[in-house]
């Protein structure tokens, strides 16, 4: 059986394209529209990973990852951010600072390259 | 003297008058004479300031020489008299003297003795006028002195930016009531006050201190931002130098405080705008380069040939535009401040080596050999290290982009006196003489056959040149066309003063 993986993003075409990508790999997608609705679906499903967007408007990625890992149930399960901070050498510093502050596991700039994206989920599953 | 010099005798005999002109006109002087004192003192009165000598004769009928000496004095007590005894009677020449005469000469005189007395009574009016002249010019520029002192006094208090100035011991000597209000401190406490007594902010009397204990002789002058009251509603940038003395040695330090509370807010405004560009723009463009990205990798089925590649073409403009919002909000950010805020001690060797090592690999993929020659001794500067990486990962990556398969690119660190010089030279296409003074302008590009397949957003070198400037340096270009360019950046080298040193070594 596949893994399921928690896509969590406030822009639906996000979400139907990064599914579109990890169901081509045979994972198991689940998808929630915003950070609310994710920490609800993380509890319920225990996904093996959660890909987070950062910027949500109804609660942002890195608070959804905050209580993620401070949830003991749920602070196993690798998350995978998606910043849309500009991909620059300046704001690298800034957003891998934000990602260790979040105990965010990885992280990824958007727009993704499909393989990329699989190739970071792939080791942080072999990490698990 | 700068006139004609002017004699007046006062005589009541005519032989006496006509032989003394002539004598005395031969010398070149000009003669007048009276016949009496009346008539003399009428003379005086008739050419104020104008009569050099008088030679005065003390017997004379009517109005005595003795009272016309009273009366000569009465008008003006420089004026010169040399009197002229009739017999030799030493009593009236020293009365007349005692009364003011500069000298006198008794009758009968050789016309030698006359031209001696005459010759000796001018050269001390000559004296006396020069004295005067001095002590005009003396109090002429004190004056000026004045004036300019006080048009100083009003200029400065007049500024809308702060001053604030200390002698060598850091006692405030001057200020300003724009200091006063931007510090908040009444000017009667900041006048004469020892500077670490009065309340400045700390970080300021930090910098005040580092100024008056400046070692470099160059010319050293410190910004930085302050943060007036708990509240943070008033931000002050203040420059600091120290004065010096004409040997060189510091007697005090000048700041300038600015009021930045207002750049503050619209700085605020900008951020929150780009975060909203950021977002709003970058977000929906990323949104379609993704779903381009699945059809492309054919998850979403199979297309055709013809359909891959428009859709690549598609993802190139997508990415286009991506990357130039992203060098906007660069740019912006630099134009913010925000890029060069966090100013440090950088070691240009180290940056510009890791920048080289990340980025052979684009240079082999290309068959390019990229070098990195340093020769300097101390390639540290005060500069935002990311901006840095910024600046020489763009100029590296634009040689990289401009030149040919299997040519080269040389990268060469070095002193030049009190500056870095960094260099980046290529065996590239080069620059067309007309576009060269063009290349740093916004949105500038370089059109032609061989630049057409380079995509590029025409911001990346007006954003290195706005780094290079935030840091005080200069950047100049040299090309030749289907030769090579070489970019050539200078940076000040960072200043030491005696603290700085000591944290240099502690870091």
């Amino acid at each position: 059986m596949g893994k399921k993986i928690l896509v969590v993003d406030d822009d639906p075409d996000l979400v139907e394209t990064t599914s579109i990508i990890l169901k081509s790999k045979k994972y198991d997608v689940i998808a929630a529209y915003g950070g609310i609705e994710g920490l609800e679906k993380a509890r319920n499903e225990k996904p093996d990973l959660i890909v987070l967007d950062v910027m949500m408007p109804d609660k942002d990625g890195y608070s959804v990852c905050k209580e993620l890992k401070a949830d003991p149930d749920l602070s196993g399960i690798p998350v995978l951010l998606l910043t849309a901070v500009v991909a620059n050498i300046p704001t690298t510093r800034f957003t891998q600072r934000m990602g260790m502050e979040t105990e965010a596991d990885d992280f990824i700039d958007k727009p993704v390259e499909p393989q990329v994206l699989v190739e970071r989920i792939e080791a942080l599953l072999a990490k698990q | 003297m700068p006139d004609k010099v002017k004699i007046l005798i006062i005589d009541d005999e005519q032989v006496m008058r006509d032989g003394c002109t002539r004598i005395l006109s031969r010398d070149g002087w000009t003669v007048i004479t009276a016949e009496n004192g009346h008539q003399g003192l009428d003379e005086i009165r008739r050419h104020p300031s104008e009569i050099d000598l008088i030679l005065l004769d003390l017997m004379m009928p009517g109005l005595s020489g003795m009272e016309t000496l009273e009366r000569i004095r009465e008008i003006d007590s420089n004026l010169l008299v040399v009197v002229i005894t009739g017999h030799a009677t030493v009593e009236s020449a020293v009365e007349a003297m005692k009364k003011g005469a500069y000298d006198f000469t008794s009758k009968p005189f050789t016309p030698d003795q006359l031209r001696l007395v005459v010759r000796r009574a001018l050269e001390r009016r000559l004296l006396q006028k020069e004295t005067e002249f001095l002590r005009r010019e003396r109090e002429r520029s004190l004056r000026d002195i004045a004036a300019e002192k006080s048009k100083l006094k009003t200029i400065i208090n007049c500024m809308g930016d702060g001053v604030l100035v200390c002698d060598s011991e850091s006692c405030i000597a001057l200020t300003n009531p724009a200091a006063s209000r931007m510090l908040a401190m009444p000017e009667l406490q900041l006048l004469g006050s020892i500077s670490s007594e009065c309340n400045l902010p700390p970080e300021l009397l930090t910098t005040i201190e580092k100024s008056l204990n400046t070692l470099d002789s160059g010319y050293v002058s410190i910004s930085q931002e302050l943060c007036i009251g708990n509240t943070a509603n008033l931000y002050l940038r203040a420059h600091t130098a120290p004065v010096r003395s004409d040997s060189g040695e510091i007697m005090g330090s000048v700041t300038v405080l600015q009021d930045i509370s207002y750049l503050k807010e619209l700085d605020k405004m900008k951020s929150d705008f780009i975060a909203m560009v950021a977002h709003e723009l970058r977000a929906p463009i990323a949104t379609v380069e993704q779903q381009l990205n699945v059809i492309l990798n054919k998850m979403a089925g199979e297309i055709t040939e013809k359909q891959e590649q428009l859709l690549r073409r598609a993802k190139e403009r997508t990415k286009g535009v991506l990357d130039l919002i992203r060098d906007l909000l660069d740019l912006s950010k630099i134009e913010a401040g925000k890029m060069v805020q966090y100013k440090e001690s950088v070691s240009l060797q180290e940056v510009v080596s890791r920048v080289v090592e990340l980025i052979n690999i684009e240079a082999a993929a290309k068959k390019i050999s990229l070098e990195f020659v340093s020769t300097s001794a101390t390639p540290h500067i005060n500069a935002d290290r990311n901006s840095m990486e910024g600046i020489f990962t763009n100029l590296i990556s634009n040689a990289i982009k401009y030149t040919q398969e299997g040519g080269s690119i040389l990268v060469r660190l070095e002193d030049d006196n009190s500056f870095v010089k960094i260099s980046v030279t290529d065996t590239g296409i080069g620059i067309k003489q007309e576009d060269i003074s063009r290349i740093f302008d916004r949105f500038y590009r370089v059109k032609s056959s061989e630049t057409r397949q380079i995509v590029g957003t025409g911001l990346g070198l007006s954003i290195v040149k706005s780094i290079v400037d935030a840091h005080l340096g200069s950047i100049m270009v040299e090309s030749e066309e289907g030769r090579g360019t070489t970019f050539t950046i200078l940076f000040p080298k960072e200043v030491k003063s005696a603290e700085c040193a000591v944290e240099n070594v502690l870091t």
